[in-house]
This record gives structure tokens, C-alpha cells and sequence, in this order.
């Protein structure tokens, strides 16, 4: 199959609520409603360095940098935190800020080598925000499914991602 | 997503996607356009109010002959399950289980959808093999053994539409009012 073969599209004026549309692309709440349709990936972003694997080298000056994006239109701002939440500091973001599109932040951060959470929160220009994991899975429920950084059961889960750093610099995975 | 969807979900792309005939108002030209025949054969969604839906009729009992010989082997003795998952039965949608069956009787909200999925992508080895009345027989029989209607209730292009689903009152828009 190939979109070069595109070659028909069938537009109607109301959902069909094929299968696809009914049993699939929705998303079950705990009071047993479900969301429809359950198509754009909300606002969501997360720190590609330092993070799981790319281990810290001694205290010192490093950049926090990761992603953002959001399915309903530019990244806005993007705030990250190195004390779990307590506290946030506006981030700078690459151009170009394209809609739906990933927007790379970046933070400069003076590492002490004690413990830290590190996390990211972004904001879309709709006016979005990340929610945090506590938030969401009060929200959507959590599926009892692995692997548990999912967390909610369409696997939509834009919530805050924490990163743990250990005096030796070693970064893990916590929920926080 | 079951590997039986999946596979539905390519079939609903084959239709927009056609077969091998590019049409460019210039250069080389390949093949043929596609004739209304042609496409007629993917056109086949149904809407929740029954558009599209074609003439037929067919009722549970006419259902269970067909679902003995074509259906039981993947989805086990009147729905109860198998390879094919069940289509019968599921449990409530909430509490403390998050991950609970989404069957046709406790969460799909239109009885079209079961005509149209039946038809586009069952028998899972011979897909759009069925006749519409061999279809609208499957989904009577289906709605009966969900006890959704009557042991004895046809089902046709009047009757689908109008069947009332437990779930449909189910679902909330993800943004209200925005799509």
C-alpha cells in the first residue's frame, strides 16, 4: 500500500461510528463513560537529556533539553523543574514552533549532585496544560496493563514525567 | 485493537486508497479511471442513522444457522468466546476493573456498527463474503443472544437504526462542543 495510490475520499457529514470510531478510539473513564473521540495526543512533553541510560558525570553546569508537542495546535511555553514540581523556570524553545509538531526546550541547570526530580510541563497555545500523572490517572484511571509509564488505558498519557537523579548520577523512571 | 480490526481498519484504507489506476491530467497515463461498479464494492460504510444500509432482512433463527457454520469456530457456542473474542456478555464499565471487555452488548452505542463491521471484515478468513441478508440474519442474531431484542425481531434498513443499544448513552466528547 502507498499513498501515491490516494485516489478516492469518501466525505460524509457525521460520523459513521464505524468500529474504529465507537469501540476503539474511545477512552474509558473510572464513572464508566467514555471519551469521544479520542484522536489528538493532548499537550505532552518530556526531557530527552539527562533521562534513563544518559547518566550524569559529577556535579556541574549541564542543559536540560527534551520535547514538546500537542495535537491541537503550537507549543505555548514549556516550565521545567528540578525539585519535583515545587518549583518551575521557563524554558527556551527552538524554532520553529509548528503546530502539531515537536518544539525541542532547553534549560541550562547547575547540578549540586544531590537527588532531583526533573520534570517538564507544557503549555499549547489553546492554553492546555500538562496535567500531572496524580491528576490524570484521578481523571482517566490507570490501567493495571504494562508497562506502568503508559499508565492510562488508550495509551494516551500526557501526563508529567519524572526523571530521578541519585548522587551518582544515574537517572531512573519515578513517579513523582 | 484485535488483529480482526486491524485488518478492517486495511480494508476501510484500501477503499480510500483504491486499486493501481493513477489518474494525472497529464503525463504518462496508467491503467483506467475507476468506474462507479468498481467502486461501489468499497463503498459500503453504514451510518448510525442507517444510511447506506441495503435491502435485506434477516432474523436470530435465520442468524444461528449461518453463526453455526461460519462464525462458531472463532468465536465460540452462542458468542461465548474464543479466538475471536466474545460477543456476548461484559461486565460493567465501571468500578474497579479498568480494563473491561468493550462487547457490543455493555459498550457499543449503534447496532449499525455490528452490520457494518460483519460485513466488511467477517468471516475473518473470507471478508465480504456474506450476502446482506446473510448479514442482517448474523446481526439479529447477535442483538437476540445480547438480548438487545426479541428472539423473533427481523432486522432490516427500518428496523437496525431504531435499536435502542444499552451503551448509548455512554460516551461524552473528548472537547465539547469542539468537534
Amino acid at each position: 500500500m502507498n499513498v501515491k495510490w490516494l485516489h478516492r475520499i469518501k466525505l460524509v457529514e457525521a460520523p459513521v461510528m464505524a468500529i474504529n470510531e465507537t469501540k476503539q478510539y474511545t477512552e474509558l473513564l473510572p464513572s464508566g463513560k467514555a471519551l469521544q473521540f479520542f484522536f489528538p495526543q493532548e499537550v505532552k512533553s518530556f526531557i530527552t537529556r539527562p533521562s534513563p541510560g544518559l547518566t550524569l558525570k559529577g556535579p556541574g553546569f549541564y542543559e536540560i533539553s527534551g520535547l514538546a508537542y500537542s495535537g491541537n495546535g503550537p507549543i505555548n511555553k514549556v516550565e521545567v523543574s528540578a525539585d519535583g514540581g515545587k518549583s518551575w523556570a521557563l524554558a527556551a524553545l527552538d524554532a520553529p514552533v509548528l503546530s502539531k509538531s515537536f518544539t525541542r526546550f532547553r534549560m541550562p541547570w547547575n547540578w549540586n549532585g544531590q537527588p532531583a526530580i526533573l520534570q517538564s510541563r507544557a503549555t499549547d497555545e489553546a492554553g492546555n496544560v500538562q496535567p500531572t500523572r496524580a491528576a490524570l490517572v484521578t481523571e482517566r484511571g490507570e490501567s493495571k496493563a504494562v508497562p506502568p509509564v503508559t499508565a492510562v488505558l488508550a495509551g494516551h498519557f500526557n501526563a508529567i514525567t519524572s526523571w530521578a537523579t541519585n548522587p551518582n548520577g544515574e537517572v531512573s523512571h519515578v513517579y513523582a | 485493537m484485535s488483529m480482526h480490526e486491524r485488518t478492517a481498519t486495511t480494508i476501510l484504507l484500501a477503499l480510500a486508497l483504491g486499486w493501481g489506476t493513477a489518474i494525472a491530467a497529464e503525463g504518462q497515463k496508467f491503467g483506467q479511471p475507476i468506474t462507479p461498479n468498481d467502486f461501489a464494492a468499497w463503498d459500503i460504510s453504514i451510518a448510525p442513522d442507517g444510511v447506506g444500509l441495503p435491502a435485506g432482512s434477516g432474523t436470530p433463527t435465520q442468524g444461528a444457522a449461518i453463526y453455526a457454520q461460519k462464525c462458531v469456530t472463532c468465536h465460540g457456542e452462542k458468542g461465548s468466546g474464543g479466538s475471536g473474542g466474545a460477543l456476548v456478555g461484559g461486565g460493567p464499565l465501571s468500578g474497579s476493573d479498568r480494563d473491561p471487555a468493550k462487547l457490543i452488548g455493555n459498550y457499543w452505542p449503534y447496532a449499525t456498527t455490528i452490520f457494518d463491521f460483519t460485513r466488511r471484515a467477517m468471516p475473518w478468513a473470507q471478508p465480504k463474503s456474506l450476502s446482506n441478508n446473510e448479514v442482517y440474519a448474523l446481526t439479529a442474531y447477535l442483538l437476540a443472544l445480547n438480548k438487545i431484542i426479541g428472539e423473533n425481531d427481523a432486522m432490516n434498513a427500518e428496523a437496525l437504526p431504531k435499536v435502542r443499544m444499552p451503551n448509548r448513552d455512554g460516551f461524552v466528547p473528548l472537547y465539547p462542543g469542539k468537534h
